[in-house]
């Protein structure tokens, strides 16, 4: 494992960010949590991340045009979509756009998790994911 | 209409239909009976003067001339009928006398024999006596005075000549031209006076004969002129009646429901009429509150779809915290759990929030007239949509010029008709799309506008007419009824307002609802 791996993770509700930004920390990300898109997208210009995770509907600017701005700009990084249960055609269109994979909120923090480890064996970066399964067994 | 919550399904629940909702929704519907029931009253209680009474009446009265123009006639026909009779005898007895006096002047000249004058006198007394009747007719019982003692006179002096002998006896010749002068004025006068009867009669033959003409001619006209008056009055109390049961039709089809009240005097066939319209009113009435409730339940239907993915996110919050909470437990300092627990709560309370408007806007309620504050009122309507503009990716804004009037109407069937309106909006314009909301006094004075615009597509002209029919739709199969904007409309319309569209392919489309403003009295908007 070569260092942490970098996520950044962009939704507009506050509480997402702080709850899985020490979540993902556990399973060794090393997270930016953004709540406005256009930040987001101005400090992607200029830093590769390994793993983008957004939110697919928000105010300004939605998760398509981040998707779209992330496979030009970084084609080797992984974008994570967050949908709501109602919009499953749009979570096909961003698979067809060349999304990672998708997840429907609401979701537990495991469930991150597992597509994020997902996406670090697809970078050939293993990250331990049974260790935070190990630890939550034992704490 | 849904009596009531426990008559329903037997299943109160208090929280949807509260008492106050309740009573106002019985209160209304009372209202609605005690209207109908006023004018109901209010038709049957003037005095009756149907249709048939009046045909039956003016029927009668021309029947009436009739006869009396024939019973006239009779008469003056009998009258002309003894005119002639009389002149007939009267031609016979001059005749006759004549004949007397033509054997009387030969008697005289050549000396013959006077018994045939004498008989021809006879014969004439005989006509007078034997029409004594048709003579005292025409002439009164005086006819004897005026008649009888010329002839008898005339018969005395010819008998005296006749019975005078001749040679010796003879009378002197003197006295002989007396009697003969005697005799000569007395025929001449009987002769005249008979004359002057016959053109006395003749003349006044031909008066009754010139009167019962006009009487004719009169009566006819008057006959003719009674018949087109009853036709007139008859024609324009039905073209009348008809004409304002088309008006109320057209009203009743723009969706006022008011019940039909007494513009006349008297209540006939048309006073029916008005009470079945009035019953059939009534039906309509529940019929559209019914139909009214059913769009409304479409349009919550809509919104839960937005409600649902909205509620996603305090969802997602309180799923995250409460399994970071539970995972990372042990490790955490109070104050942090206390942050953690704090987050569930709020999260809890904004996914109320966000279920409560729609419970408000989909509870079923009655019928409740009041001041509104139209701002206010569209406020509300934009954030009971607005999961559904945020989830559409649309942009809404709002603009109100301040200090507007209030208009006195239903919040709830308002509400109805703006959020009918915005979801159309959010349906015509695609993501990224700007609608418009606007509050403004409208162009006629008493009138406020709200003007729900988008930047959709338009709408084509040739459907522009269409739209507000109930049934038509440009949404695919199974996703609009076509009975929005009709449902939107009769809506309006019971409020005094109307709906107008204005659309250019291509340029959006905006829907304009006009409805008045609570009216001030006039003498106090004048002194101001």
């Amino acid at each position: 494992m070569s260092g942490n791996l970098q996520v950044l993770l962009l939704d507009d509700e506050p509480i997402v960010g702080r709850r899985l930004k020490p979540a993902l920390a556990k399973i060794g990300c090393e997270v930016d949590v953004f709540e406005d898109p256009e930040l987001a997208l101005a400090k992607m210009a200029q830093k590769e991340y390994d793993v983008v995770v957004t939110d697919i509907r928000m105010d300004q600017i939605d998760g398509m045009q981040v998707l779209e701005f992330v496979r030009e700009r970084w084609p080797r990084s992984k974008v994570i979509m967050i949908t709501g249960y109602a919009m499953m055609s749009l979570a096909r269109e961003a698979m067809e756009k060349g999304a990672f994979d998708f997840i429907a909120k609401p979701f537990k923090p495991d469930d991150l998790r597992r597509v994020i480890a997902k996406a670090a064996h697809a970078l050939g970066s293993d990250i331990d994911f049974e260790a935070v399964e190990v630890e939550k067994a034992n704490g | 209409m849904v009596e009531s919550p426990v008559q329903g399904n037997g299943q109160p629940i208090p929280e949807m239909a509260p008492q106050a909702t309740e009573e106002a929704e019985v209160q209304g519907r009372l209202g609605l009976a005690r209207d109908a029931e006023q004018a109901r009253r209010a038709l049957l209680n003037r005095p009756r003067f149907s249709v048939r009474l009046q045909i039956f009446l003016g029927n009668a009265l021309a029947f009436l001339i009739a006869i009396a123009i024939a019973i006239a006639l009779v008469a003056s026909f009998h009258r002309m009928e003894s005119k002639i009779r009389f002149l007939e005898i009267v031609n016979d007895y001059v005749m006759e006398v004549e004949q007397a006096r033509r054997f009387e002047k030969n008697f005289f000249l050549y000396g013959t024999n006077l018994s045939d004058a004498q008989d021809n006198v006879f014969k004439a007394e005989n006509i007078l006596s034997r029409n004594a009747e048709e003579l005292a007719d025409i002439m009164g019982t005086g006819w004897r005075e005026q008649m009888l003692p010329n002839l008898h006179r005339y018969q005395k002096l010819l008998e005296k000549l006749g019975q005078q002998p001749q040679g010796e006896q003879a009378l002197s010749k003197q006295e002989r031209l007396r009697v003969q002068s005697q005799v000569r004025a007395q025929g001449q006068q009987m002769v005249s006076a008979a004359l002057g009867l016959l053109s006395k009669e003749k003349a006044a033959l031909t008066e009754v004969l010139t009167r019962s003409r006009q009487l004719l001619f009169y009566s006819v006209g008057l006959l003719l002129l009674c018949m087109a008056l009853n036709a007139y009055l008859l024609g324009s109390r039905m073209l009348s009646s008809i004409g304002r049961f088309g008006q109320y039709a057209n009203r009743i089809a723009s969706g006022d429901f008011t019940p039909l009240t007494p513009t006349r005097r008297y209540r006939d066939e048309f006073t029916e009429l008005a009470l079945a319209i009035n019953s059939m009113i009534e039906e309509l009435e529940k019929r559209e509150a019914v139909l009214v409730q059913s769009h409304k339940m479409r349009a919550v239907g809509t919104l839960t779809a937005g409600v649902a993915h909205e509620l996603n996110n305090p969802m997602n919050n309180i799923t995250l915290t409460a399994h970071m909470l539970q995972e990372d437990y042990a490790n955490l300092g109070d104050e942090e759990r206390l942050e953690m627990i704090g987050d569930v709560v709020g999260e809890a309370s904004r996914a109320k929030k966000i279920i409560s408007n729609l419970l408000d806007f989909a509870r079923e309620s009655g019928s409740q007239l009041e001041p509104l504050d139209l701002p206010e009122l569209l406020r509300e309507t934009i954030a009971l949509a607005s999961n559904q503009i945020k989830l559409s990716g649309i942009k809404i804004d709002f603009q109100t010029s301040g200090n507007l009037p209030r208009v006195h109407g239903d919040s709830q069937q308002l509400r109805q008709v703006f959020l009918n309106l915005i979801l159309n909006a959010i349906d015509a314009s695609s993501k990224g799309g700007h609608i418009h909301v606007l509050v403004l006094p409208a162009d006629e004075p008493n009138y406020l506008a709200v003007k729900v615009m988008d930047s959709g597509s338009g709408i084509p002209a040739h459907i522009l007419p269409s739209i507000f029919d109930p049934f038509f739709t440009t949404k695919g199969k199974g996703k609009g009824t076509g009975l929005g904007l009709s449902v939107s409309q009769g809506i309006v319309a019971k409020h005094g307002g109307r709906i107008m569209v204005s659309s250019q392919e291509g340029q959006g489309a905006t829907f304009t609802v006009v409805l008045p403003v609570t009216t001030i009295p006039a003498e106090l908007g004048a002194k101001q």
